[in-house]
């Protein structure tokens, strides 16, 4: 066991970590909002609010 | 022309009273496209670039890296007019389906995703090697790279599902300390911080191995000095101004990599015999081995590393935003189509993108997987061409507000087309098989679209921008 | 009248995207199945290499050097290695047919569908 070693080691603690994190909040997010707010985002419905194309 | 400011919260026509809505958020300036920008493609200087060397000699390298800087510039040009004016996320996404049609936006979205999806697994692939070789160096023999390529994918998802400002900051920072690293380098080298002259003679004793025929197939690889700079327009949606920052930030990133292509070529070709450049790992790196000086070694190192870090994170974030976009208008399944209610990321498509990019990173070659993405790339760089002339056809100057407007009109378009033709015969010479199965895997792609998922697609709301109708429809 | 499009549901959502993945990672493996993956680079080594003899002048010897390579006979292969850019016409015209075929293909059917989106947004004629 060297120094390279334990970095493998810390390296899979990091990745269980991260990825446990997203899939958590995924979850928990999913579960709490209704899926049509989560999805009601619209294409370029911003750009309305901001700049109007007027000739 | 007059722009009306409305502010923002007011009503929006034809949405009020629907209740409250999810968007993404609208945070980042300049600095953060020119970050997104270069810190894709600044790694294509720290790896890959020299296979160009290996395809045609110093010289094909040389030509190949301007040839690709001059169909950037057109990409640039003509990506900036036409994102100046859609900005949307999804970026040429978006442009095609409003500019061309339906089926060509989903095969726009493939490009996006393919290409950003397999140049993130060749960055945590590189990763993992730099790692294995600088263990070697300190006696550790056979590291296990995985876990650091799982590591890498893993926590720049995490960085990029929390949130656009932190990553992009985050990428802005280390993208600067990987561009300084090669002015250094450069600087330095010509102070004569190098044990070993720069040395030449190659260039006049064997010009071109390959004889003209070098110069051509060198273009394939030569497209990996600024693979990915169209990312930039991604991140239409989140930033703050984007008919100026778009074109800024692209153009000021063009330049950027082209100075550092230069300098890149300069150094190596002048510091690593050729025949070893054309099939090195990590050029710069070795560059600075020569040089005999630990510092510019290390910060070689650095440079490496954040620059492979940079291009995963921004590679991230545009391939989610594209299948982010994909899914809001059900092109794909519309569960992606979701933003996380806090972090305002497109979390779902993350998420999902993570396994994919670990599928290729962890059981594909290296040069399948660039390969592959080159392709996705200069398809994309192909669609530009007709998109553009379609854009100024379909609305002719003066008819919408255009950001910017690129000069030349039709001759970047041209040009570009005639670079792409020229850079499809590069890579059949050599991975023609490789460009077959991806024209196959495209066409199939394609007829699934219009037979079978077409039919879940509002048709009328897949035009979101306020334009008058186009001309001749 | 607007159209108006099937609700997807869940499990029809995934077979879908199982597809697409499918297609995918089918078309990055198949030329590594049928072992027509990537273009080698043959060596050509040489017998008793020296530096001189491989075209290596005294500043390229340190360069070699100072990347660990000592011995001429390693630097062989790499020195010695040259793609083979023989190339058939059939290839090429099976790839232009491909390629543009697949962009004929896309614009006309994209243009198909386009003008019912325009025609929703804008109004019929």
């Amino acid at each position: 066991m060297d120094f390279w070693n334990y970095l493998e080691y810390a390296a899979w603690v990091l990745i269980v970590l991260f990825g446990g994190h997203m899939l958590i909040d995924l979850a928990r997010v999913d579960s709490t909002y209704d899926n049509d707010l989560l999805t009601s985002s619209r294409e370029g419905e911003i750009e309305r609010t901001q700049e109007l194309h007027k000739l | 022309m007059t722009v009306t400011s409305v502010p923002s919260g007011a009503p929006i026509p034809g949405t009020a009273g629907q209740g409250q809505r999810l968007q993404l958020l609208r945070v980042l300036g300049p600095g953060h496209v020119w970050a997104l920008g270069v810190g894709i493609v600044l790694v294509g200087e720290y790896m890959g670039w020299n296979f160009s060397v290996g395809k045609g000699g110093m010289i094909a390298g040389l030509v190949a890296c301007w040839l690709a800087g001059l169909l950037y510039t057109c990409v640039a040009m003509i990506d900036s007019e036409v994102t100046s004016t859609v900005a949307a996320a999804g970026g040429q996404y978006a442009q095609a389906k409003h500019i061309v049609g339906p089926l060509m936006a989903f095969n726009v979205g493939l490009f996006l995703v393919m290409a950003y999806t397999m140049l993130e697994a060749a960055n945590a692939i590189t990763i993992g090697f730099l790692l294995d070789t600088v263990a070697g160096l300190q006696g550790h023999e056979g590291l296990n790279q995985q876990p650091f390529i799982i590591l890498t994918v893993m926590f720049l998802a995490w960085l990029n599902y929390r949130g656009v400002l932190a990553t992009l900051t985050f990428n802005l920072v280390i993208t600067a300390i990987a561009f300084l690293a090669i002015i250094i380098l450069f600087v330095a080298v010509q102070l004569g911080a190098s044990a070993v002259p720069l040395e030449f003679s190659a260039v006049t004793t064997d010009p071109l191995p390959y004889g003209w025929l070098g110069i051509i197939a060198a273009l394939h690889f030569g497209l990996w000095y600024y693979l990915g700079i169209e990312g930039t327009c991604q991140a239409a949606e989140e930033v703050r101004s984007p008919a100026r920052s778009l074109p800024y930030g692209t153009m000021a990133g063009i330049m950027t990599l082209l100075i550092a292509a230069t300098l890149t070529w300069y150094v190596c070709s002048g510091l690593i015999p050729w025949e070893y450049l054309g099939q090195a790992g990590t050029p710069l790196f070795d560059a600075a081995r020569v040089t005999g000086s630990t510092p510019l070694m290390v910060l070689l190192f650095v440079g490496t590393i954040f620059s492979t870090l940079a291009s995963a994170n921004g590679c991230i974030n545009d391939a989610s935003r594209a299948w982010f976009s994909m899914g809001r208008d059900r092109y794909l399944p519309i569960w992606f189509g979701a933003v996380h209610p806090k972090y305002r990321t497109p979390y779902r498509s993350i998420v999902f993108l993570v396994p994919i990019a670990l599928i290729f990173a962890l059981g594909a070659p290296l040069d399948q997987v660039v390969t592959f993405s080159i392709l996705s790339g200069l398809l994309g760089y192909t669609f530009m061409t007709f998109n553009m002339v379609m854009f100024r056809r379909k609305w002719p100057l003066g008819t919408i507000k255009r950001g910017y407007v690129h000069p030349f009109h039709p001759l970047p378009a041209i040009l570009l087309l005639a670079i792409c033709s020229a850079t499809y015969f590069a890579v059949l010479l050599g991975y023609g098989s490789q460009l077959i199965s991806m024209m196959c895997f495209y066409i199939l792609a394609s007829l699934w679209f219009h037979f079978w998922r077409y039919r879940f697609v509002r048709r009328g709301d897949q035009f979101t921008m306020p334009w008058p109708r186009p001309i001749g429809y | 009248m607007a159209y108006q499009p099937p609700r997807q549901g869940l499990a029809a959502q995934i077979i879908d995207v199982a597809v697409l993945l499918v297609m995918t990672v089918g078309a990055l493996y198949l030329p590594l199945y049928l072992g027509l993956a990537g273009a080698a680079k043959n060596p050509q080594p040489i017998d008793n290499p020296t530096w001189e003899a491989l075209g290596q002048n005294a500043a390229e010897q340190a360069q070699w050097q100072a990347l660990g390579i000592t011995d001429p006979a390693a630097a062989n292969d790499i020195i010695t290695a040259r793609f083979d850019y023989s190339f058939s016409w059939a290839a090429l015209i099976i790839m232009a047919v491909l390629v543009i075929g697949y962009f004929v293909l896309v614009v006309r059917l994209s243009d198909k569908e386009y003008r019912e989106v325009i025609d929703e947004r804008f109004g019929g004629q």
